[in-house]
C-alpha cells in the first residue's frame, strides 16, 4: 500500500484532527479491506493505542471497542451470552482465524458491507453506535446514512438479550460471501427478522416482524406468511452468484425455518 | 520508518515502508518460511503467530508490530519437527506451500483450545487453503497430533 | 518389499515443514530486478502506438520491452514432447493482445515500488477489436484472432487460424449412423464443461542471474524444465549449451505450470542488463494471465438394445482453447481417448470436433486433461440410458465396460496428437473397484434415493474412469545413480516432483532395488545440468516412466556393484551374494561400505555410475469407480456431498499413503469442478473471477468425508507392478454428482458446475 506517513496517535482528538486535514487521511481498521479498497493513502491513522480494545460488562448493555478484533468478540462470554450464541456463531463463519484475528467490530460496521456476517445479527438487537467526537445513533440509522463522515466509530453497544437466535449464512463453501444472510432473535415474545446480502445490506423486515408480533400463539401458518411477506417487501437482486429469484426462495425457506426454530420449547 | 519488534525470539529493528506489510518484511529479511500465496487475505499461506496468535502477514502493516512479538517457523522447530512427523505418517505432505502457515496455526490451536472435536479442530484451521491434499490426511495428522500431546 | 507399498515418509516433507528455503522465490538472488508485465485491459486489440520514454527515465529502471525489442519468432508456450501438437501461434510479446491479460510491455526496475510506476508511465493507444467471446461462435467468424504471419503448426493437427481454428480431429470405427439407427434406444444429449482455475498456492515464478560461465541460470516453477529450456533456446536464438534450467520445489502445478509463464521475461531482462532478476505472478495474474481448463461442449449419443447392451457412442466436441493454442488438439484427443475406451465392446465409435480459439485466457493443461471433461459427458449419458432402459446403472455398466485382458482398437488410433499405440489391459480391475465401492457406499440400500426429512433427501451417484500411464513412445526418461564413498547412493533424475511427491517414490524404487534403506539414496531431479533428461511431470508419467529409468538404473548398478565385489573378493560373478549392504561368497565377505571407501580411495580406484533411460511401449490405464452419496435439501437446492468413495486400480502402490493423497487431493479438485468452481467473464471479457475472494476452491470444512481403496492390481511392464495415479482421482466426481442429483431430484444438470440454484430452477421446471 502506497502511504505517506503512519500515525498511531494516543487520542481520539488527535486522530480526528488528522482525519479532517486530508480527504486522503484515513483510519486503519482491522486493514483488511482497506488493502483492497484503497492503493494509496496520505496519513494511515491508528487507533491502537487508544484503548478501544475492551468488552465491558455495563450491567443490561456491553460495551465492545471498535477496535476489538472479530475473533476476540466471537470468543467473549458476554457476547456469547446473547440470545444463544447468534453473534459468536455468525462472526465465527468469517474467513478463517487468522483472517478474524485482524479484522475489528469497528471496521466491519464502519464499512457497512452488503455482506457482512457481522451487520446481519447485529441488526436483530438492540444495537447502539458511539461516535467520537458526539454522536449516538441506532445500527439501523448508521446503515441508512449514505455520505461520508470522519466520525470515528468508538464503541458499539449492544443491549444484553437472554432469549432465542437464529442465524442462517447461505453460502456454498465455507470461507465465501454470503449470497443471502438472515437473523432472527425472539426476545420476551418479540421477534425480529434481519435479511442482509440481498445483495444489499442488513435490514429488518418490519412486515415480517408485524406478522408474528401480532399473532397471539404464532403457528406454523403465521410463520410461512411471514416468510412470504419478508420476500415481498424488499428487493432481491441478480448478481454473478445468485438470481434474484433464487434468493427469494431462499429468504422464503430459511425465514420460515429460522421463525421455526426459535420458536421450539 | 524504523520498526521495532521481537522476531522469534531475537529483537529486530527494521527500515521499513508505512505501507509495508509484515510478510514482505519478513522474506525480505530471509524469513523465506513465510509464504506469499494470494496476498489478498484469503489463504492463510502467510499465517505468523502475533503475541502467540495467528494472523495473515501479508494484511498486517509492519508499523502495527511495534512493540509486539512475531513467531514463524523457525522459532518452534522442535515442535514443527514432531508435527512434520505425524504428516509424514499421513502422507499429508504433498507440495508444501502451505505448510508453514499450516504448522503455526496448528502450534496456537494446540495453546488454544482445550478438548477440541472433530468440527472445532476443522474450523480453527478453515482458514490455511490446501489444494494439493484433499485435506482429510492433513485433518488426521492434525487430530493424532494433538491425541498424542495430551 | 521393503520400502514398496510400505507407509514411507516424503523424503523433503519434514525440511519444507520447518521452514527451509526451497521454492523459486526462496532461492532468487537477493538483489534482482523486479519484472513486472504491463497487461492488456481490452480483450482484443492492436497496439497502434506505445511510448516507453517516460517509464525508461524513471529513476531505478532498468530496461522496458516492447514487442519491438524482442526477437519475432512464434514458439509455443506448451510443455510437451518436440516437435509440439501444439501451434506456435505466440510471440513473446505482439503488436497485438488477444485478452484482458495479455503481455504488452515488461518492467525491470530496482524495487516493485518502481516497478509499478513504471507500468503507469508506458504510454498506449490501441485500436480496439470486437473480441470474440462465445465460443460456439467462434468458428469462422468475422473477427479472426490469429491475423498474423509467422504462425504455424508443426505437423498437421487441423490448424486453421484464418477460421479461429487452432485444431481439429475426427475418428470413427464402423458405421456409428447406421448403427444407432437400429438400436432400440438411444440417447441424445449435450453437456458443457466450465473452465477451472488450478489455484495452486504458489504462484508463477521465475528468476534469472549470469553465472561466472556468462551462462544463463533461472530457477522457475515449472512442470518441464528441458522443454523450457528448448524452447527459450530456440526463441532467443540462444545455444542450448548456455542455458541452466533448474526446477526447485514447486507450491503445486496441476498442468498449470506445464506451460511457459514468466520465463521469458527474466530470461531477456537479463540477458540485457547482465543483473539477476525476478518475476512473482500476483494471484491476480495466476487468474487472468496463466492457463485455464479448456471449457467444451460434447454432444454425447449412445445407442442400446433393449437387453442393455451398448452398440454406438458418438461423440462431437467443441473446445475454448482461449486466445493462444497451448494443449489444444492433445486435451481434446484425451476428451475422447481417455473415455470412450471404457465401454470397449460397442460395434461403432466416432469422435470428432475442433477447439477454436477466443479472446478468453488461453486454456491450457489440467490434470485429467480432457478426461474429465469427457467423462462427465459420457458417465451422465450413461445413466441416462440406464434409466430409459429402466436398468440399474450399475448393471449397464457392469454389462459393457472394459476387463482385464481386453483392448479396444482406439488405443492403436488416437494418440499424443497423432497415432496411438495399441495394448492389451494387462492389469484391469474395474469390476472389482465397481463392485467394491458399490458395497462401500451402501448402494443397494441408498439407491436411488432415501428420505430423511421433510425436506431432506439422500442420494447416491456413481461413475466409472479410467487415464493413462505416460505418453507411449514418446516420453522418455533417464536416471543416473552413482555410488558414493561409506556406501550411499545419489539419484540423479530429470523427473519432476511438483508435489506430488515423485523424490520419494523414484528413492524407494532405487532403494528397494538396491535393497537399502531410503536414507541412503539421495535424491537430486530436475536441473538440466546436472540431471539426466526427462519429459516432465504430465501425462500421469512420473511413476511408471521415469520410475522404469530409476528401475533400470538400479539394477545395472547392482550388476556393477556385483562385478566390483567379485573382483575385490577374487571369486567368480556367480559366487556373490548382496544383501545390499554387503557381499558375501562363501566365507570371504565385503561390506558396501568398505568397498566403496576403497574404489574411491586405495585400490582399482574409478567411480561407479550407472545411466539408464526408458521408453514405455503402452499407457497402461489406471481405473477407478466413484461413488458420491449426497445430502440434498428439496425447498433450496443446496447439497453436501457426504462422502466419496473411491476405488482405484494404479496396479502396486509404492507409496500407499503418497497414492491415497494423490487419489483425494484430485477427488477434492473434482468436487471443486462439479459442485462449484467457475471461471467467469464480464460483458468485456475481463475476468469477474480474479481472486480468491470470488472464485472459491474447497476448504477443509467442506470435505466430510473421504472412503479410499485401492484394487490388489499389478501391471508387469510398471515399476514393481506400478501404474499411474497423479490423474484418475479427478475425473468422476462431475459425473457421480450430476447423477447423485437427478437420483435425489429427477433433475439432470448437464452444465456444470451443478449449482444449488440449477438444481432449484430444475424442481420448479420439473412442478
Amino acid at each position: 500500500m502506497e502511504v505517506n506517513r503512519y500515525y498511531r496517535p494516543s487520542t481520539l482528538e488527535e486522530a480526528h484532527q488528522t482525519l479532517l486535514q486530508d480527504p486522503k487521511n484515513v483510519l486503519l481498521g482491522g486493514g483488511l479491506w482497506i488493502k483492497k479498497s484503497t492503493p494509496s493513502a496520505n496519513v494511515l491513522v491508528d487507533l491502537t493505542a487508544i484503548g478501544l480494545n475492551q468488552i465491558r460488562d455495563l450491567g443490561d448493555r456491553i460495551e465492545v471497542g471498535a477496535m476489538v478484533t472479530q475473533r476476540d468478540f466471537e470468543l467473549n462470554p458476554l457476547v456469547r451470552d446473547i440470545d444463544g450464541g447468534i453473534l459468536s456463531g455468525a462472526v465465527g463463519q468469517i474467513m478463517g482465524v487468522a483472517f478474524r484475528q485482524l479484522a475489528t467490530i469497528g471496521g466491519s460496521i464502519a464499512g457497512r458491507f452488503p455482506f457482512s456476517d457481522v451487520l446481519t445479527p447485529l441488526s436483530a438487537l438492540d444495537v447502539t453506535l458511539i461516535f467520537y467526537p458526539h454522536k449516538e445513533i441506532s445500527l439501523a440509522e448508521h446503515l441508512n446514512f449514505k455520505g461520508r463522515s470522519s466520525d470515528i466509530l468508538t464503541h458499539v453497544i449492544i443491549k444484553k438479550a437472554h432469549g432465542r437466535g437464529y442465524f442462517k449464512k447461505v453460502k456454498t463453501t465455507a470461507m465465501e460471501f454470503a449470497i443471502l444472510n438472515i437473523a432472527i432473535t425472539l426476545d420476551e415474545g418479540r421477534y425480529r427478522i434481519a435479511i442482509g446480502s440481498r445483495p444489499s445490506a442488513a435490514s429488518l423486515a418490519v412486515g415480517a416482524m408485524e406478522i408474528v408480533n401480532e399473532a397471539k400463539k404464532p403457528s406454523i401458518s403465521d410463520f410461512e406468511r411471514a416468510s412470504e411477506k419478508a420476500v415481498e417487501e424488499f428487493l432481491y437482486a441478480t448478481t454473478t452468484f445468485a438470481g434474484a429469484d433464487y434468493r427469494k426462495a431462499l429468504a422464503k425457506a430459511y425465514v420460515r425455518r429460522g421463525l421455526e426454530e426459535v420458536s421450539k420449547r | 520508518m524504523k520498526v521495532q519488534f521481537v522476531l522469534n525470539n531475537r529483537h529486530v529493528a527494521f527500515e521499513v515502508d508505512p505501507g509495508e506489510y509484515l510478510a514482505d518484511t519478513l522474506r525480505a529479511n530471509h524469513v523465506t518460511s513465510v509464504k506469499k500465496a494470494c496476498d489478498e487475505s484469503a489463504c492463510g499461506a502467510c499465517t505468523v503467530l502475533l503475541d502467540g496468535r495467528p494472523v495473515l502477514s501479508c494484511s498486517l502493516l509492519t508499523a502495527r508490530v511495534e512493540g509486539r512479538s512475531v513467531t514463524t517457523v523457525e522459532a518452534i522447530q522442535d515442535e514443527v519437527d514432531k508435527i512434520s512427523d505425524y504428516f509424514g505418517e499421513e502422507g499429508a505432505d504433498q507440495c508444501g506451500f502451505c505448510n508453514t502457515g499450516l504448522a503455526l496455526t496448528i502450534y496456537a490451536l494446540k495453546r488454544e483450545l482445550v478438548n477440541p472435536t472433530d468440527e472445532d479442530i476443522k474450523k480453527f484451521v478453515v482458514g490455511n487453503l490446501c489444494r494439493c491434499s484433499g485435506y482429510q490426511a492433513q485433518f488426521k495428522a492434525i487430530k493424532h497430533y494433538l491425541e498424542d500431546s495430551r | 518389499m521393503k520400502t514398496i507399498n510400505h507407509k514411507t515418509p516424503s523424503v523433503d516433507g519434514k525440511g519444507i515443514m520447518m521452514g527451509r528455503p526451497a521454492f523459486t522465490d526462496d532461492l532468487a538472488e537477493p538483489n534482482s530486478l523486479i519484472v513486472k508485465v504491463l497487461r492488456s485491459p481490452h480483450a482484443f486489440a492492436r497496439i497502434t502506438k506505445i511510448d516507453t520514454s517516460r517509464a525508461r527515465a524513471l529513476t531505478g529502471v532498468e530496461i522496458v520491452l516492447t514487442y519491438h525489442d524482442v526477437p519475432r519468432n512464434s514458439f509455443t508456450r506448451a510443455g510437451q514432447g518436440y516437435p509440439e501438437p501444439s501451434p506456435h501461434d505466440k510471440f513473446i510479446l505482439d503488436e497485438y493482445v488477444r485478452y484482458v491479460g495479455d503481455e504488452v510491455a515488461c518492467v525491470a526496475a530496482t524495487s516493485e515500488v518502481i516497478a509499478e510506476k513504471a507500468l503507469k508511465l508506458i504510454e498506449v493507444e490501441y485500436e480496439v477489436l470486437e473480441p470474440v467471446l462465445d465460443f460456439e461462435s467462434a468458428y469462422q467468424n468475422k473477427n479472426v484472432i490469429h491475423p498474423e504471419d509467422g504462425i504455424r503448426e508443426m505437423f498437421p493437427i487441423g490448424f486453421d487460424p484464418k477460421k479461429n481454428v487452432a485444431a481439429s480431429y475426427e475418428m470413427h470405427i464402423g458405421d456409428v449412423e447406421q448403427i444407432l439407427s437400429k438400436c432400440d434406444v438411444v440417447v441424445d444429449e449435450t453437456f458443457y464443461t466450465q473452465a477451472q482455475a488450478h489455484a495452486m498456492l504458489e504462484p508463477h515464478t521465475a528468476n534469472a542471474r549470469l553465472d561466472y560461465h556468462n551462462r544463463l541460470v533461472m530457477y522457475s516453477s515449472t512442470q518441464t524444465p528441458f522443454h523450457m529450456r528448448r524452447i527459450i533456446s530456440q526463441t532467443l536464438e540462444l545455444p542450448i549449451s548456455k542455458i541452466r534450467l533448474i526446477k526447485p520445489r514447486v507450491g503445486g502445478g496441476f498442468g498449470g505450470k506445464q506451460a511457459m509463464h514468466c520465463e521469458f521475461f527474466v530470461a531477456l531482462v537479463t540477458l540485457r542488463t547482465k543483473k539477476p532478476s525476478k518475476m512473482v505472478y500476483t494471484r491476480q495474474e495466476v487468474f487472468e494471465s496463466s492457463y485455464t481448463r479448456h471449457p467444451m461442449r460434447i454432444q454425447m449419443r449412445l445407442g442400446a438394445m433393449r437387453d442393455g447392451t451398448l452398440k454406438a457412442i458418438d461423440c462431437h466436441s467443441l473446445s475454448d482453447t482461449g486466445a493462444y493454442g497451448e494443449h489444444a488438439l492433445t486435451v481434446f484427443m484425451i476428451t475422447g481417448s481417455k473415455v470412450l475406451p471404457l465401454y470397449n465392446k460397442v460395434d461403432a465409435v466416432r469422435f470428432d470436433g475442433r477447439v477454436v480459439y477466443t479472446n478468453h485466457v488461453s486454456a491450457g493443461a489440467f490434470r485429467g486433461y480432457g478426461a474429465i471433461q469427457g467423462n462427465f459427458a459420457l458417465e451422465s449419458a450413461i445413466d441416462i440410458l440406464a434409466s430409459k432402459l429402466k436398468m440399474d446403472p450399475l448393471e449397464l455398466r457392469r454389462n459393457n465396460m472394459m476387463e482385464e485382458g481386453e483392448t479396444s482398437p482406439i488405443f492403436a488410433i488416437m494418440g499424443e496428437g497423432t497415432a496411438g499405440t495399441a495394448m492389451n489391459m494387462d492389469s484391469c480391475k474395474l469390476r472389482y473397484c465397481l463392485d467394491r465401492g458399490a458395497e462401500l457406499i451402501g448402494w443397494k440400500d441408498k439407491y436411488p434415493r432415501v428420505q430423511v426429512g421433510p425436506h431432506k433427501v439422500r442420494s447416491v451417484g456413481m461413475a466409472i474412469a479410467m487415464q493413462g500411464s505416460g505418453i507411449p513412445y514418446i516420453d522418455m526418461a533417464s536416471a543416473t545413480i552413482k555410488l558414493n564413498d561409506d556406501g550411499f547412493y545419489n539419484l540423479m533424475v530429470g523427473a519432476t516432483d511438483i508435489g506430488q511427491g515423485s523424490d520419494t517414490v523414484l528413492t524407494q524404487i532405487a532403494a528397494e532395488t538396491l535393497m537399502i534403506g531410503v536414507d541412503k539414496v539421495i535424491i537430486y531431479s530436475s536441473d538440466t545440468d546436472l540431471t539426466p533428461f526427462d519429459t516432465g511431470a504430465y501425462a500421469s508419467s512420473t511413476t511408471y516412466v521415469s520410475g522404469n529409468a530409476v528401475l533400470k538404473a538400479a539394477k545395472s548398478m547392482k550388476r556393477m556393484l556385483i562385478e566390483e565385489a567379485a573382483h575385490f573378493l577374487e571369486v567368480p560373478v556367480g559366487d556373490i551374494d548382496f544383501d545390499g549392504l554387503k557381499f558375501t561368497a562363501g566365507d570371504k565377505a565385503i561390506t558396501l561400505s568398505d568397498m566403496s571407501n576403497k574404489l574411491y580411495y586405495n585400490e582399482n580406484q574409478h567411480q561407479l555410475s550407472a545411466t539408464e533411460s526408458y521408453v514405455g511401449h503402452k499407457s497402461p490405464p489406471p481405473f477407478m469407480a466413484g461413488y458420491v452419496e449426497i445430502e440434498l435439501d428439496t425447498e433450496t437446492g443446496e447439497y453436501a456431498v457426504l462422502d466419496y468413495v473411491s476405488v482405484v486400480d494404479c496396479g502396486t502402490t509404492l507409496n500407499p499413503m503418497l497414492a491415497r493423497g494423490q487419489v483425494e487431493g484430485g477427488i477434492v479438485q473434482g468436487i471443486g469442478m462439479a459442485c462449484f468452481e467457475d471461471v467467469k467473464y464480464g460483458t468485456r471479457g475481463k475476468l469477474t473471477s480474479n481472486s480468491f475472494l470470488y472464485y472459491k476452491i474447497p476448504t477443509m470444512l467442506d470435505v466430510k468425508k473421504l472412503t479410499t481403496e485401492f484394487a490388489e492390481s499389478y501391471e508387469e511392464s510398471g515399476p514393481y507392478g506400478a501404474k499411474s495415479v497423479g490423474e484418475i482421482g479427478i475425473d468422476t466426481p462431475p459425473a457421480a454428482i450430476a447423477n447423485a442429483v437427478a437420483n435425489a431430484v429427477g433433475v439432470r444438470i448437464a452444465k456444470l458446475p451443478v449449482t444449488p440454484e440449477k438444481i432449484f430452477r430444475g424442481m420448479m421446471l420439473n412442478k
